[in-house]
């Protein structure tokens, strides 16, 4: 069994050392924090300054049916097995005092993220609308960014090579569009909008509602706000593991080969 | 055990697939290597996002690059209107979204006549109105259109090499298939085959010793599946014009139970009405065995009104299954509760609330004896039932309700005077006593107390028992669910699909009566019913000259008694016992595509010469296939010729002669409604909005299932094809050669039905991209073609949500009698045990159809487990294909419970074998705390054998099976035959739906 917290130490006391070394000798240039996008000030790099991007998430209205899962994956071309969002779906309690918990996930766009300052290259940063985005021709991959993000949000994208994550479907937004997954919400649980708007809902809801962000304690931030967040929700995504890992383990597969597993009828 | 590790998560690939060591190896990979890129993102910031459809400023403005079309998902059977997204060059289609204009997709809906471009501009991120009319597709819709180009679809028509089963393939033309399945001969070198031309035969019988079972042409079976709008045109111009009794839908493996129960409910086995709460206004949900939030008909509709409600505060939702379900939610606190059920104890919890609300008087009095029309309107009440009417006790007319000139008697409680019930307001509800009728002397009872009489004749502790349900826990629940009156609504499905779930299904319903909540706001509805479409104001496209009145028996013994047939009469004119009969005999199903394979190999009532099925796939979806993959592999002992018409190879259509290929989502033509649970008229149309890819007919139709039921039926020289078969209501007759022939004259129908929509302009032509489609539309509706392509350019038509209420009633009514006591059923028997069907509900255990209890012939201390399976809110089975859908639902578990597993030492994540008296299944276990201890819980989905999962060789080229579509269980692997029949699946003992709940199963750990 691999828990989230032996995979930091694993990188804390593994690869970062010559990850490192690699780094500082092949691609010294790439440690300027200077951005070209951002000087030239393209809107792409910018954002639209007078917003400020927010999503709230009405737990009450989730059933956890994956539309999100499944619209973020055909609108972002995530590849298999990767996603930028996703509901995870949890019991919490015993039989027969069981209840379903469901808690979507993805990108938190933190006024303050942690991940933004550990960038070597400048490659991730915060748009002047609240939007934490990563510059795909600059980022290397390192993964510091992946390693300090508390909410596990950022991955290394298997087919570009370089870091992915949640964009709040930036290209979406420019053209006047919502984001994918919150067009496609079954339940209407996710609601996007500008907070500098006070008549938008989002504005509303967060004026009218108790609302909780994730791990509150790191102090990132997070403009992912959440309406009846049970923390035994965040506790449970925090200290177990899917299934689906324990299947590849004991099976001692990788992704690949996992496909081949015969099980099923005789 | 770790105490957190009790609370589990219900993995699927994706939902920690950020997480996992995968993912993370992947970082370590690049970081090490450094300059190993890989390929370069399209944009650097929107990566390789898609290019969006359109820019709103102000207005919509719709990229050039794709077409945006509106059409019908078929990723299950719901038929959601949606939009799809088309890149123009490749044709392929990119993105699916959900038809605001639908409510299959939005609630509350757009206005029809919403100008198309605010459809869009309204949808966009600084709309105010963006949240309220947001159109969603599911996790399925989202993904499933890549199935379009999944590598194992059939594009060309196939002819079986080598033994039926084995899977291997030629590619063949299809005149040439034309010419052998119509003529026949020795095609397989197997000895000859007698096709379709000499079977359609009108006159003949195909058993000269007893002409009652019909002609020949019965001996074609035509087999479809769940409706997905083309169904109408299936049967009625082929299947009619061809000459067969046999057509069969899928609904003896889907949810036949309760469709039954409701149409015994709802007093007609013709049209088999279905009923659904009124989700957008009730307050109370009782689900027993369906769950609103995690799939069903309509998932996305039902979901969203739920989440609503629920967030309101104005809906509870209770959900009675043996499973933990999506549609609890600890996030709405009490306005959702779960009640665990034993599987297949559901029907003992419904009699024990039936116990309990007649005890304690929680039933509406005054609804339940209101005894007809007259005295509905008198109260102004939504429906009446027959709760009063008087059930004659013995003599030659048992079980028939007393009337006199067709009324029914009841007795006032005004003067206690028996009198015809139109005369009556309110009629005496509890009735045991004599009457006398025109001088005869009648025992009676009225439907309301054989009610009691069944619900009183076993104890709440037996209730409990068989359902796992506390007594404390009935009662309260009744309590609570009468509490709500008339806002208290019922519902059931697949959860019923065991032995007993017709009565279950008609006790379910009988709740909802003892509430009076039918047509009335927040209880149940018969659903809002469609447009004309088929049958309409220009065309009737269902009737042409020389259409057969079908006659004779059907191969699946339905809709006939056993007492109708030779045999009981031989029987009785030789003074035996008619009892039993051969086989079972159903007289108020409406069909059984789960007899069909057997009957034909019992050759009873006969046997079948030809089978054409049309996307239907019993052999994944019916329990205990196992037991007719045998006799299906057997031409001559089964059917000798089995044409399938599909676009893939699946279960089924790999044992078939021939496949012809069938067009696909988003390629097809049809219209659909919507099966429940909506109050306005409802007609989604579908026209091919991409390129189909199969083969072509020489006129240039792709092959697909309406282009070849056309040039068969040419062929054959059916009446139904060809010139003047289509009749225009101004006497004109036009010609059927292809399927837009007809399909566009259905939604020409639908177009001016009643007050005729608008005309289309030519910017929402352009809009719509429905350029392709003008000059035929000019063609074929002449005057009216703008008013067509306003239907297709909004997906349908669909009536305006305010139009769906009348004060405290439902706008579109159930005008029928309300059936307490259904008296076709008690005047019924069953064919092998003689015994007469109980007319109201009744509580019976598991059984087999002699009665034998499942209990007694499958003991505990063998099979300790129940298994059962659930509707997945992923995967369906016309998913598979989608290779997206595996990122979202990656494979199917054994679901136990930890106390179960701990007992059995078993762990998550341990390799099982699950083994029933009828087949055995590996999994892989999966622990969680939602599920009743001792029962085996199994999403359905995947464990396929078709479909792309096995091998397949065409043209001796062969394509590898992709495991994934294999993993995972198939529950229906589990299923058995009923012992006490010749051949047969375990069914429920009164309708015969398949049997695929609360199977007796026991687990082994392998490794």
């Amino acid at each position: 069994m691999q828990e989230k917290n032996t995979r930091r130490e694993f990188l804390k006391k593994g690869a970062i050392t010559s990850a490192f070394a690699i780094l500082s000798s092949v691609q010294a240039e790439a440690f300027s924090l200077a951005n070209p996008g951002i000087d030239a000030k393209n809107i792409k790099f910018t954002g639209d300054s007078t917003k400020k991007y927010v999503m709230v998430i009405d737990l009450r209205k989730c059933v956890g049916c994956q539309a999100c899962t499944s619209s973020c994956i055909v609108e972002n071309s995530v590849p298999q097995g990767q996603s930028r969002t996703s509901v995870t779906e949890m019991e919490i309690g015993e039989f027969p005092d069981v209840r379903k918990g469901f808690l979507p996930q993805l990108c938190n766009h933190c006024d303050e993220p942690s991940c933004v300052p550990v960038c070597p290259t400048g490659a991730t940063f915060k748009r002047e609308d609240g939007l934490v985005v990563i510059d795909n021709k600059i980022c290397i991959g390192c993964g510091y960014c992946e390693n300090t993000c508390p909410y596990d949000k950022r991955f290394i994208n298997k087919e570009t090579k370089v870091m992915d994550k949640c964009t709040f479907c930036a290209h979406r937004l420019q053209d006047g569009l919502l984001p994918a997954c919150v067009e496609t919400c079954v339940g209407g649980a996710r609601i996007f909008g500008d907070l500098n708007n006070k008549s938008s809902e989002v504005y509303k809801l967060i004026s009218n509602f108790p609302v909780d962000v994730l791990q509150n304690e790191q102090g990132t931030k997070p403009q992912v706000y959440y309406i009846g967040l049970d923390n035994r929700l965040e506790k449970i995504a925090n200290a177990t593991i899917s299934l689906d890992n324990l299947v590849q383990e004991a099976l001692q597969l990788e992704e690949k080969q996992w496909t081949t597993v015969q099980l099923g009828a005789r | 055990m770790n105490k957190n590790r009790r609370n589990f998560l219900l993995g699927t690939s994706l939902v920690t697939a950020s997480a996992s060591m995968i993912g993370y190896k992947e970082t370590l990979k690049t970081a090490i290597t450094m300059g190993s890129r890989g390929v370069p993102t399209k944009d650097e910031i929107y990566a390789n996002a898609q290019e969006t459809e359109g820019v709103i400023r102000d207005t919509f403005k719709k990229n050039t690059k794709f077409s945006i079309s509106s059409s019908v998902c078929n990723g299950c059977v719901t038929n959601c209107g949606v939009r799809v997204k088309i890149d123009q060059k490749t044709q392929k289609v990119v993105k699916v979204t959900g038809n605001p204009y639908s409510p299959l997709s939005s609630d509350p809906w757009l206005p029809y006549n919403t100008p198309l471009e605010k459809s869009f501009s309204l949808l966009g991120k600084d709309s105010s109105q963006s949240s309220k009319y947001r159109s969603t597709v599911c996790a399925r819709g989202n993904v499933v259109f890549d199935k379009a180009d999944d590598p194992f679809r059939v594009l060309k028509p196939l002819k079986r090499v080598g033994k039926r089963g084995e899977n291997r393939w030629k590619e063949i033309d299809i005149e040439v298939l034309l010419d052998e399945i119509t003529k026949g001969g020795n095609l397989f070198e197997e000895g000859e085959i007698e096709g379709l031309s000499s079977i359609r035969d009108l006159e003949t019988p195909l058993n000269s010793k007893d002409p009652s079972l019909g002609p020949k042409a019965n001996q074609l079976c035509v087999l479809g599946t769940g409706d997905d709008g083309r169904k109408a045109f299936m049967v009625n111009r082929f299947v009619k014009s061809f000459g067969t009794h046999n057509y069969q839908g899928h609904t003896s493996i889907c949810g036949l139970s309760m469709r039954a129960g409701e149409a015994a409910y709802l007093g007609d086995f013709k049209k088999y009405p279905h009923l659904k709460p009124d989700f957008e206004n009730c307050e109370y949900l009782l689900n027993i065995g369906t769950s609103p939030a995690q799939a069903g008909n309509p998932f996305k509709r039902q979901a969203k009104l739920l989440s609503i409600g629920r967030t309101q505060k104005r809906l509870k939702c209770v959900t009675v299954t043996p499973m933990l379900t999506n549609s609890d939610n600890i996030a709405v606190g009490d306005m959702s509760e779960w009640i665990p059920v034993l599987p297949g104890g559901d029907l003992a919890f419904v009699m024990g609330m039936i116990q309990v609300i007649i005890a304690k008087k929680l039933y509406n009095k005054e609804y339940l004896s209101i005894p007809s029309k007259e005295a509905q309107k008198t109260m102004n009440d939504g429906s009446f039932s027959n709760s009063t009417h008087l059930v004659i006790q013995s003599g030659k007319s048992i079980n028939k309700i007393l009337e006199k000139n067709k009324t029914a008697l009841v007795i006032d409680v005004k003067d206690g005077k028996l009198k015809p019930s139109s005369q009556v307001t309110q009629a005496k509800l509890f009735v045991d006593q004599e009457v006398e009728v025109d001088g005869v002397i009648h025992v009676v009872k009225s439907a309301m107390t054989l009610l009691k009489e069944s619900a009183f004749e076993f104890d709440l502790d037996t209730y409990a028992k068989s359902s796992g349900i506390s007594k404390a826990k009935i009662i309260s629940t009744a309590e609570e669910f009468t509490s709500y009156g008339r806002k208290a609504a019922v519902d059931c499905h697949g959860g019923t699909m065991h032995t007993t779930g017709f009565y279950t299904t008609y006790a379910v319903m009988v709740l909802g009566l003892l509430v009076g909540n039918m047509n009335f706001k927040g209880g149940m509805s018969a659903g809002g019913g469609r447009y004309k479409d088929w049958k309409g104001s220009q065309y009737n496209l269902l009737e042409y000259k020389g259409k057969v009145k079908t006659k004779g028996c059907r191969i699946d013994k339905t809709k006939m008694a056993y007492e109708k047939t030779l045999e009981f009469k031989t029987k009785v004119a030789n003074r035996q016992n008619p009892y039993p009969a051969r086989d079972t005999w159903y007289p108020f199903t409406n069909a059984l595509e789960s007899e069909i394979i057997t009957n034909s190999t019992k050759e009873y009532p006969y046997k079948l010469k030809a089978m054409i099925s049309w996307n239907a796939n019993f052999l994944y979806g019916q329990s205990g296939t196992k037991h007719i993959k045998k006799l299906l592999k057997e031409p001559k002992d089964s059917i000798p010729l089995f044409i399938a018409i599909d676009p893939f190879i699946n279960e089924t259509s790999k044992y078939a002669d021939y496949i012809v290929p069938d067009s696909i989502i988003y390629e097809t033509w049809g219209v659909s409604g919507a099966w429940a649970g909506y109050q306005t008229k409802i007609n989604t149309a579908k026209f091919p909005v991409k390129t189909p890819k199969q083969a072509k007919f020489k006129n240039g139709e792709p092959i697909c299932m309406d282009s070849f039921i056309i040039e068969l039926g040419k062929k054959l020289s059916l009446l139904g094809f060809g010139k003047n078969s289509l009749k225009g209501n101004d006497g004109k007759k036009y010609a059927l050669n292809r399927p837009q022939d007809f399909y566009i004259r259905a939604f020409e129908n639908i177009a001016m039905d009643s007050k005729a929509v608008l005309d289309i302009d030519d910017s929402e032509i352009a809009l719509a991209n429905l350029e392709p489609y003008i000059e035929t539309l000019k063609k074929i509706c002449g005057k009216n073609w703008r008013k067509t392509a306003y239907v297709m350019a909004r997906g349908g038509r669909f009536e305006e949500k305010e139009h769906g209420y009348k004060n405290d009633k439902l706008a579109h009514s159930y005008g029928k009698i309300i059936n307490l006591f259904n008296p076709v059923v008690a005047q019924n028997r069953h064919s092998m045990t003689a015994e007469r069907f109980s007319g109201v509900p009744r509580f019976y255990k598991a059984r087999l159809n002699s009665g034998e209890l499942i209990e007694e012939l499958y003991s505990k201390k063998e099979y300790p487990l129940l298994a059962f399976s659930y509707k997945s809110n992923v995967l369906s089975s016309p998913s598979v294909s989608g290779k997206k859908l595996s990122h979202v639902r990656f494979t199917t578990y054994v679901d136990i419970n930890p106390k179960t597993a701990q007992e059995s030492d078993l762990k998550h994540g341990d390799i099982v074998k699950l083994t029933s008296a009828g087949g055995e299944v590996l999994g892989m276990l999966r622990l969680r705390n939602g599920i009743y201890p001792n029962t085996i819980g199994i999403e359905h989905g995947l464990g396929r054998d078709g479909e792309g999962a096995v091998d397949v060789t065409i043209n001796d080229e062969v394509k590898k099976g992709i495991i994934r579509r294999k993993s995972g269980i198939n529950i229906n692997k589990l299923g058995f035959l009923d012992s006490s029949r010749e051949l047969a699946t375990l069914s429920d003992f009164v309708v015969g739906s398949n049997a695929r709940q609360a199977l007796p199963v026991k687990i082994q750990k392998l490794s």
